[in-house]
């Protein structure tokens, strides 16, 4: 695949761990997965809980260095890998990128702006823009400790959107939120697909992901199990809903997880 | 462009840091608000004291067969000071014995406190006895003897003078054969400067660490507590921008909260010293004179200001929240602290050695600058050396900060000591902080209590060292619920361990004895000092000497280094690695420059074949025979000379040394020979049966 946005070659993160007696153990949080992600796409990882999701999201992000494999982003003709280069067009999301409580959000965003090499102007405008999309216009200048958790989610969007990234890569973003909060989100994730971005996300929600997912990867113990549209995965399986795909996947791994 | 992301993370880190009500107050309340109130406070103290004392009344029983002599002096010494300056006024109170009608029990009264000071005095053998009675727990009973006292040297003074008289002699030349008078010719700078300089380097070394202090824990631990750091690890920046940009917002509110502090102290002295003026109109200085040290005090708060940040700030990154940053953070504060109270040890010599040591460094250069002692070499290896260990420990900061075992795990392998017990688990090694702090902890106990055990008890002191050394682990492995037989590696191991440490061992103080006469000839000094602290202990028989320095020291060092320390180091990092740290540790344990390469290499032979038989019992009898050896050869030289002549020979040609080496080489091969199949793996695995049984 050739035509691609986001791409990740046999990505391998080992662990050691210490376990009891002082002998180490390797574990493989993320065992080989590749994956390329076009623009315009949505893509939903799904599985249990340890299957190694996070840790996939991180290196995509270039957080965490993988112990083997390569991530790397296409724009136009131009390939990058550069950790710092691909920072600049991602935009990542997840519960453990919390914002500083005693900035205001413009102070944050205008920050933000200036380190991901925006003029001044440029990051004036954009913050006007984003502040009218999710109706920030009422708490831009409050201290972020201070907003409610559904102001606090929107200005995490924000701070995604400062640099205007064609990638967003979200680890469980509605996690533990209300239905309205999470509708929002599902419909700014909408939104910027429609806006030829890729979108790279992980949830446990299984009928969100049916609905807002072009595509989906399954994941369990770091390998990727199965893979498709979420009709192609439905069929493959036999099952009726993504929750007994999910299911019917897991068992045929011959595993049954705890969680 | 990277100074402009450099700026606006030291901005951002600066906003967020001065948000915090806490580092504000730390760094404002304190030195504006909080040190003219306690001036204030004490002056007011001061003045209440002496208000208190214009009115004072003591109140003296006499009881003394002297016809009322000690009495009319305690009255005439009252009227004296009852109109006195102010402050030093009192009156005196006398019960006199015999001219009362009643007895009172002035003990009694005494005791009730209703009387200061009772003064008994009888004729013995002619001459007048008094015995004076008071309360030293009572400050008014203090007082008044000290009245009394005062009389009876007057009294004294005046018997002695008219006996004199009475024998026709000249009372000046009696009692006054020789004059003195003492003048200090000190400037009124350089006292002036002695006093500062005891106090200054303290507080100003405390301030630079209350100030540092917080900002430290709140852009390190606090930014993983609040959730925020895996925010800033997705932006565009390298992890040396983001270090070294919490790097300067640290460093710098250290300097202003240093600088605010020195300002308000320097405000409080300067209104004292016109108060004094005022009063006194004597004193006078000339602050030009002051310039100098002034601006080597402002250079040393930048320098230290930079070492102190990146300290704490290399401690408090490990802490996963504020608490656990200031339980981190209390032993560097303390340890801090302790050598900043070399200010105040007077007649310390500020030596080049000196000069590099950390804190310390700065506080002797102060003290010296503040009696005019400039010497620019010491100043510039001060500033120097501090800057440099700035910048090893900003290094190692960014290796944390490349660890992403450290920032994204949950912190486990720390300092399990701090934690509540019950949150411990049993079983393992410990972890390497925990061991970490065995170290700095059994080090300064042996250096401080281990030689006044030394000097107090001899031989034994040297026991009661090997002691600390041995209980202060064992007490850690226990209270945090470690496994003894696995940390101590007390296993059983076969025959052929025991045979091959044999071997190795008597290899070994061959190679070792070629190594010492290298060492001696290259460091004469230090090796005569070596030879001069052993034959402190020959007054002792052999026996006890074999105990104390061949026996303790081969299970108690044995248990710490190839215990403890070896076995947590194993569960870290590579075999090779641990083994010659262990060797390294041990090495610089024994604190001499001719006694590092031996006992290093010692603690390398030892750890491989702990690590070989998995058990610490045949390191145990090795470094017996090792130490037992060289107690043998100075209580029986002849006779150890006449069984092995090349051992005690004073200088060696090239053919005995080479006869060493080889002898050496081919004994530490045979031994190999028998430890070649690791035995520790079996011994290992029956011990795990043991346990799941």
């Amino acid at each position: 695949m050739s035509d691609y946005r986001i791409k990740a070659d046999h990505l391998v993160k080992t662990f050691t761990r210490n376990e009891k007696k002082n002998r180490k153990v390797d574990i493989n949080a993320v065992d080989g997965i590749s994956i390329s992600v076009k623009e315009k796409e949505i893509v939903g990882i799904l599985g249990p809980n340890g299957a190694g999701k996070t840790t996939l999201l991180r290196m995509l992000s270039k957080l965490m260095k993988p112990t083997s494999g390569m991530v790397s982003i296409r724009l136009g003709e131009k390939e990058i890998s550069d950790d710092i280069e691909v920072k600049r067009h991602i935009g990542y999301l997840s519960n453990n990128t919390k914002l500083y409580g005693r900035l205001s959000c413009r102070e944050l965003l205008q920050m933000l702006g200036v380190l991901y090499g925006m003029s001044e102007t440029d990051t004036k405008e954009k913050i006007e823009e984003i502040s009218k999309v999710l109706s920030m216009e009422s708490f831009m200048d409050n201290r972020i400790e201070k907003l409610s958790t559904g102001q606090t989610q929107r200005a995490s969007i924000a701070r995604c959107l400062v640099h205007d990234p064609q990638v967003y890569i979200f680890d469980e973003p509605t996690l533990g939120l209300d239905i309205l909060s999470s509708a929002a989100i599902v419909d700014f994730m909408k939104a910027e697909r429609e806006r030829g971005k890729t979108i790279l996300y992980s949830t446990h929600y299984m009928e969100e992901a049916e609905y807002l997912c072009d595509r989906i990867i399954m994941i369990h113990q770091g390998r990727i199990i199965s893979e498709g549209t979420p009709a192609q995965l439905k069929t493959r399986t036999g099952t009726e809903n993504l929750r007994d795909v999910f299911r019917e996947l897991i068992e045929r791994e011959g595993i049954a997880d705890e969680h | 462009m990277n100074t402009k992301i450099l700026w606006t993370l030291i901005k951002k880190e600066l906003l967020d840091v001065f948000r915090d009500k806490k580092t504000v107050i730390m760094m404002l309340v304190v030195p504006i608000i909080l040190y003219p109130l306690i001036f204030v406070g004490a002056m007011q103290v001061v003045a209440m004291i002496s208000s208190n004392m214009e009115e004072q009344n003591y109140r003296i029983a006499v009881e003394a067969e002297d016809d009322g002599a000690f009495v009319h002096k305690l009255m005439e010494k009252s009227a004296e000071n009852a109109d006195a300056e102010e402050g030093d006024a009192y009156t005196l109170t006398v019960y006199d014995a015999w001219s009362m009608d009643s007895e009172p029990d002035f003990m009694a009264q005494l005791g009730e406190e209703s009387i200061d000071v009772y003064v008994t005095g009888e004729v013995r053998d002619g001459k007048m006895e008094y015995d004076v009675y008071y309360l030293s727990s009572v400050t008014n009973s203090v007082y008044a003897r000290d009245i009394v006292t005062d009389i009876f040297d007057d009294f004294r003074k005046e018997m002695t003078e008219e006996k004199i008289r009475q024998a026709g002699l000249d009372v000046h030349e009696i009692l006054e054969p020789v004059v003195y008078e003492t003048n200090d010719t000190a400037s009124n700078e350089q006292s002036l400067g002695s006093i500062i300089g005891s106090i200054l380097p303290f507080m100003l070394i405390v301030s630079l660490l209350m100030g540092t202090m917080y900002p430290a824990i709140d852009t390190t631990a606090g930014e993983r507590e609040r959730g925020t750091l895996e925010t800033i690890l997705t932006l565009p920046v390298t992890n040396r921008q983001l270090i070294v940009s919490k790097f300067i917002t640290v460093a710098s509110i250290g300097i202003i909260s240093a600088l605010l502090n020195i300002l308000s102290m320097s405000g409080i002295a300067f209104y004292v010293y016109q108060i004094m003026d005022l009063e006194t109109g004597t004193q006078s200085f000339d602050i030009i004179r002051f310039v100098p040290a002034i601006l080597v005090c402002i250079l040393s708060i930048f320098a230290f200001s930079l070492f102190i940040s990146a300290v704490t700030m290399c401690v408090t990154s490990f802490a996963k929240s504020y608490k656990e940053a200031n339980n981190y953070i209390t032993p560097l504060m303390l340890a801090v602290m302790f050598i900043g109270y070399i200010g105040f040890i007077p007649n310390i010599e500020f030596t080049q050695t000196m000069a590099m040591v950390p804190v310390a460094n700065i506080c002797m250069l102060i003290k010296n600058i503040l009696v005019f002692k400039i010497d620019y070499a010491s100043i510039a290896l001060v500033l120097l050396s501090n800057v440099a260990y700035a910048v090893i420990a900003i290094l190692f900061l960014s290796r944390i900060y490349d660890s992403e075992s450290i920032l994204f795990g949950d912190g486990k392998g720390g300092v399990q000591l701090l934690e509540k017990r019950s949150n411990l688990k049993k079983g393992g090694v410990p972890t390497l902080s925990d061991v970490a702090l065995v170290i700095a902890l059994t080090i300064v106990l042996t250096l401080y209590a281990g030689s006044i055990l030394q000097i107090k008890f001899g031989l034994a002191g040297v026991f009661g060292t090997q002691m600390i050394l041995l209980l202060v682990p064992l007490f850690v492995v226990l209270y945090t619920k470690k496994d003894v037989f696995l940390t101590y590696g007390f296993v059983k191991t076969g025959v052929k361990g025991y045979i091959g440490g044999i071997f190795m061992i008597l290899g070994l103080i061959m190679l070792n004895l070629v190594i010492s006469v290298g060492l001696v000839y290259l460091f004469p000094d230090s090796a005569e000092n070596v030879n001069t602290a052993f034959s402190a202990f020959w007054d002792n028989s052999i026996w006890e000497s074999l105990l104390v320095i061949a026996l303790a020291p081969a299970v108690c060092e044995e248990m710490l280094f190839r215990g403890m320390i070896f076995h947590s180091m194993k569960a870290r990092y590579r075999i090779s690695k641990a083994v010659i740290a262990v060797g390294v540790i041990f090495g610089l344990y024994h604190m001499s420059i001719v006694k590092f390469i031996p006992t290093g290499l010692l603690g390398i032979v030892l750890c491989y074949v702990v690590y070989k038989t998995g058990s610490i019992f045949p390191a145990m009898m090795m470094h017996f025979i090792n130490n037992a050896f060289s107690v043998l050869i100075s209580y029986y030289p002849q006779q150890i000379g006449e069984i092995f002549p090349i051992m005690m020979q004073e200088t060696f040609s090239v053919s005995d040394i080479l006869l060493l080496l080889g002898a050496g080489l081919i004994l530490l091969g045979i031994g190999l020979l028998f430890l070649k199949n690791k035995q520790g793996m079996n011994n290992a695995k029956k011990s795990d049966k043991k346990e799941t049984a």
